[in-house]
């Protein structure tokens, strides 16, 4: 699944790697490498990202309490630790989801412009 | 918040490390196997998956690094990094650190000594509740300015009217020590006893144990005799009898009821604790103008000492009015409060603020010679450095890394100086208590509170920084080429490190020749003051006070006892003469009372004021003061037959600048209701004698033979007893204590020499001038030791240059000459700075009085004598490193390189 996506394709926009992180995780709580099985399986591979760089990005988020994380069982029984959106995250993801949006849209209407409609 | 977070992420680095460190590295492990486990069902075998998982990753270490930093844990990590690392550079030089450290401690302990006696006397608060509203009264000539006259004592007309001021004052106590005697079933015992007036208790909120306080009456005059007792004194002379309370005491021959005893550990600000406290009735009407006591009071909430003293301004007015002579006019005297914890410290802030500026120069001193070690220890370090530098460390952090080792060795030096800091004041004070206000007996108020501690901590800290940063700088300078390719070799180590070093040494020198003038110009203060002719013959006199108590003696009047005194005495074997004082020229205050001169105008300006002191007849013969005219007193000059005075030189020259004394009678003290006599004839002239202080000028002084006043009004009065023996022997002295114990039938305390009374009298230049002494004494063998360390090493550096000078014909003479000649250029330079800076800062020492006598502040013969002194020291510093110079064997000198 996660399939050769990871070399193959454009690196990750700087800065949106918390976002991709807060998304994942907004699906359910993961552990380190599911969060990145999540992010290669939505992006259908797509996006790429070294795969340490997740890491400090995790550290990062619990710090700020967007991430919340806790020890747990893997699906195949071992000690894992689980990361969770908390409120703060929750409310993050929602504002930083809307700013992505009206970023893409109007960078997408600049790049759709035609010479004709200047 | 963002404080508090660091924090908690510095304890949770510290006391979890360990575990967050495994979960970590848990975490990311496990991210590995899971990749290689999803590899390996993709169809790559075990070993190529695990390898392709590792290159998937990416750089293992850098993103550990990156997740410590996210944490916020890394700046930490470096710093324990730092730590160990700079632990382990130490250890592996340990003569290096034991003389770092050594000195250091060294530094740092004088500063912890000299700051924890400013701590206790001038900066804890007042022992009472709400302390800075604890005012003193004091009469002053003018306000604001420091050198005008204060005067701390008050008289009863002046605290009436204080007392009266209750807008400004909630409470106004006055109070004075004073000596009784208990007597009992047990040995006489003496009791120190300080009289309070009511509101002392409850301004210095002292808590009684049992019992009570005096009550309102017993504050009146002929209130009561009642008696509150200290803890210690009804444990040491009742044995803590529970039943105290409402039992009857003798104490100098009256009876007293105990009506309390005070709490434990209770802290009075007296020079020494009380023993048992009693009544001070003041009669509101009074008219007695003698300053005989002290005057404290407490503000009024929200009342500020400036509106205290605008109101104490208004209230002069008053007292004036009142009271029309009583102040000085000439010299504008006025009636202020000033801080109490101010005026407790007033006698030593000057000497305390001299001291702390030496212990500061004794510390610098102290960092340049750190500094010039690790300078010299940088250059061996150069290499390590360059690797570091070269695998990618940065500047910053290599200047962090070596500061981190200054501070290291500095903290060792500042926890070894704490401990020699308070245990070196100590048994000075111990030595010599010197009269320091508040320091308690023997100095054992003097200790190691939070503010000593922070302030060595302080301390610490700022000197690492301090001797560290030149050297860190310098370090992190190195050229990467030049320092991987020495190897660390000597050569060219830089002309600018050797300028640096030079300038470290130059102001060492003149940082020692200023703490050695300061020592100097203080040792000849004493000197001075040592051989200053009191005006007596101190030799082979011994001294004791009792008091002339009839009861207590079993005799029917003073004279009796007097007479039984001498009539002892005389039989011992080795007493010569014998004779008593009220007041011991050098040994107390003394008061003066109005003179006036009769068959002069009377409000003309002929009159004055001068010492009154009562004496026994025989008392200018034991002492050996000179007669300058007429007689001395004789036996019949006694009660009944007509008043006789002797007046001292001082008091001649100033009331009779021409005239003949021996013509006149004066009134002394007349108006004193206590001292109300007819008037005196003037019958001799005698020396002057220094009573103050060896370094003040006599002040007029009348004499008053003791046998004719009369009982009532020497009766109870403690007299110092003047004894001149034909030897000092020991016996002689149980003996004469014993002879006055059958007399007097009080205790007797301990004889003293005369001499030794005069050496009390100077304890506290003598303690400034050991103090002094020690400082300058450390500076020297600071500045020496740094000046040997610069010339070694620079000759060490010069190997090959002295080796081809010697190859060109220079003979082992001019080597040694130019090796001396290097270290003297230096050794001057530092002279020409430190003389200069003297010149402006010994000005400062002269401007606080009574720290210098007999001496000029710029005394060129202590200037002199310090510069040859320091200047010889030093040349002895680089004698060692040029007799080195000149075995240097040219052929291994040349072949070297």
């Amino acid at each position: 699944m996660l399939g050769n996506g990871i070399r193959a394709h454009a690196d990750v926009l700087p800065g949106t790697l918390d976002l991709l992180i807060l998304k994942a995780v907004s699906l359910g709580p993961l552990h380190g490498y599911g969060v990145l099985l999540r992010i290669g399986q939505i992006s259908k591979g797509a996006l790429a990202i070294e795969q340490g760089v997740l890491y400090p990005a995790l550290f990062r988020l619990v710090r700020q309490g967007l991430l919340k994380a806790s020890w747990g069982a893997s699906e195949n029984n071992r000690r894992a630790k689980f990361y969770q959106l908390t409120a703060a995250g929750r409310r993050r993801l929602h504002k930083e989801t809307e700013g992505w949006n009206r970023l893409v849209a109007a960078i997408g209407t600049v790049l759709g412009t035609q010479p004709e409609e200047i | 918040m963002r404080i508090l977070s660091t924090v908690r992420t510095f304890l949770a680095f510290v006391f979890r490390r360990p575990r967050v460190e495994r979960e970590m590295e848990d975490e990311l492990r496990l991210h590995l196997q899971r990749r290689a486990d999803d590899l390996e069902q993709q169809g790559l075998s075990r070993a190529e998956a695990e390898r392709q998982a590792q290159v998937e990753f990416g750089g293992y270490q850098r993103y550990k690094e990156e997740c410590h930093e996210a944490l916020g844990t890394r700046l930490f990590g470096e710093l324990i990094v730092d730590v160990r690392y700079g632990l382990r550079q130490l250890r592996r030089s340990p003569g290096f650190t034991a003389v770092a450290v050594i000195t250091l401690a060294l530094g740092i302990g004088t500063n912890t000594a000299i700051f924890s006696v400013v701590n206790t006397v001038l900066l804890t608060p007042v022992h009472a509740p709400e302390p800075n509203r604890v005012v003193a009264f004091i009469t002053t000539s003018r306000r604001g300015s420091s050198s005008s006259f204060k005067f701390p004592n008050a008289s009863e007309i002046k605290f009436n009217l204080w007392r009266e001021q209750t807008s400004v004052f909630q409470d106004v106590s006055g109070y004075r020590l004073d000596s009784l005697i208990l007597t009992g079933d047990d040995q006489p015992q003496q009791a120190r006893a300080i009289f309070v007036t009511a509101d002392y208790f409850r301004l210095f909120g002292l808590p009684i144990a049992q019992g009570r306080t005096f009550t309102a009456e017993e504050e009146h005059p002929n209130g009561g005799s009642v008696v509150i007792l200290s803890d210690a004194f009804w444990k040491r002379a009742f044995g803590a009898d529970s039943q105290i309370v409402g039992k009857i005491i003798s104490l100098s021959g009256s009876s007293y009821e105990v009506i309390g005893v005070m709490a434990g550990g209770v802290q009075t600000e007296t020079l020494e604790p009380p023993d048992i406290w009693m009544p001070f009735p003041i009669d509101p009407n009074s008219n007695n103008q003698v300053h005989y006591f002290q005057a404290v009071g407490r503000l009024k909430p929200r009342v500020t000492i400036d509106m205290a003293n605008a109101q104490l301004q208004r209230t002069t007015q008053e007292f004036r009015r009142k009271f029309p002579h009583a102040l000085s006019t000439s010299r504008r005297e006025t009636f202020i409060v000033q801080p109490m914890q101010d005026v407790l410290g007033k006698d030593v802030r000057s000497s305390l603020l001299i001291l702390t500026g030496a212990v500061s120069f004794v510390l610098l001193i102290a960092c340049a010679n750190v500094a010039n070690l690790l300078l010299v220890k940088g250059a061996g370090r150069r290499r390590e450095i360059a690797i570091r530098i070269a695998v990618g460390a940065s500047r910053g952090r290599i200047i962090l890394q070596l500061l981190t080792e200054s501070v290291l060795l500095s903290t060792a030096g500042g926890v070894f100086g704490l401990g020699l800091g308070v245990a070196g004041i100590h048994t000075l004070l111990a030595l010599n208590p010197s009269h320091i206000p508040r320091i308690g007996p023997r100095g054992s108020n003097v200790t190691m509170d939070w503010r000593v501690l922070s302030l060595t901590l302080l301390v610490a800290l700022i000197t690492g920084l301090l001797f560290g940063l030149i050297p860190a700088l310098h370090a992190s300078r190195t050229d990467l080429n030049s320092g991987l390719k020495e190897g660390g070799a000597g050569t060219g180590s830089g002309f600018r490190q050797n300028k640096t070093r030079s300038l470290l040494v130059i102001s060492e020198i003149s940082l020692a020749l200023l703490l050695l003038i300061g020592a100097g110009l203080l040792m000849r203060t004493l000197i001075a003051l040592r051989s200053v002719n009191p005006g007596f013959d101190p030799r082979n006199v011994v001294t004791t006070r009792t008091p002339l108590d009839p009861p207590l003696a079993k005799v029917s009047g003073v004279d009796q006892i007097v007479h039984n005194v001498f009539r002892r005495l005389s039989v011992l074997p080795g007493v010569e003469s014998a004779g008593f004082t009220r007041l011991l020229p050098l040994a107390g205050d003394f008061n003066s009372v109005p003179i006036i001169v009769v068959g002069r105008p009377l409000n003309g300006p002929s009159h004055g004021s001068a010492r009154r002191m009562v004496v026994s007849a025989s008392y200018f013969e034991v002492l050996k003061i000179p007669l300058i005219r007429g007689r001395l007193f004789v036996d019949a000059d006694r009660l009944g037959a007509p008043g006789v005075a002797i007046i001292n030189e001082a008091m001649a020259r100033q009331f009779w600048p021409k005239g003949d004394p021996l013509d006149s009678q004066i009134f002394i003290g007349k108006g004193l209701p206590w001292l109300d006599e007819p008037a005196r004839q003037i019958i001799g002239v005698v020396g002057d004698v220094h009573d103050n202080a060896l370094g003040e000028n006599p002040q007029p002084a009348v004499f008053v033979p003791a046998a004719q006043l009369s009982d009532a009004r020497t009766a109870g009065i403690p007299v110092t007893w003047v004894i001149r023996t034909r030897a000092p022997s020991p016996s002689l002295n149980s003996a004469i204590q014993n002879e006055l114990r059958q007399a007097t039938g009080v205790p007797v305390p301990p004889l003293r020499s005369m001499e030794e009374v005069m050496a009390q009298s100077t304890a506290r230049q003598d303690f400034n001038m050991l103090l002094m002494s020690i400082f300058g004494g450390s500076a020297l063998l600071l500045a020496a030791i740094g000046v040997y360390g610069l010339m070694a090493y620079s000759v060490k550096q010069r190997t090959h240059e002295i080796g081809i000078r010697m190859a060109l014909g220079a003979q082992k003479r001019d080597v040694f000459r130019m090796v001396i000649g290097q270290g003297l250029r230096l050794v001057l330079a530092g002279l020409a700075i430190g003389v200069a800076a003297a010149l402006i800062l010994t000005r400062l020492l002269s401007s606080f009085s009574h720290l210098l006598y007999g001496v000029r502040a710029s005394d060129p013969a202590t200037f002199v004598a310090v510069s040859l002194v320091l200047s010889g020291v030093a040349v002895l510093a680089c004698y060692i490193p040029a007799r080195r110079a000149t075995k240097v064997d040219p052929m291994v000198a040349l072949r070297y390189e």
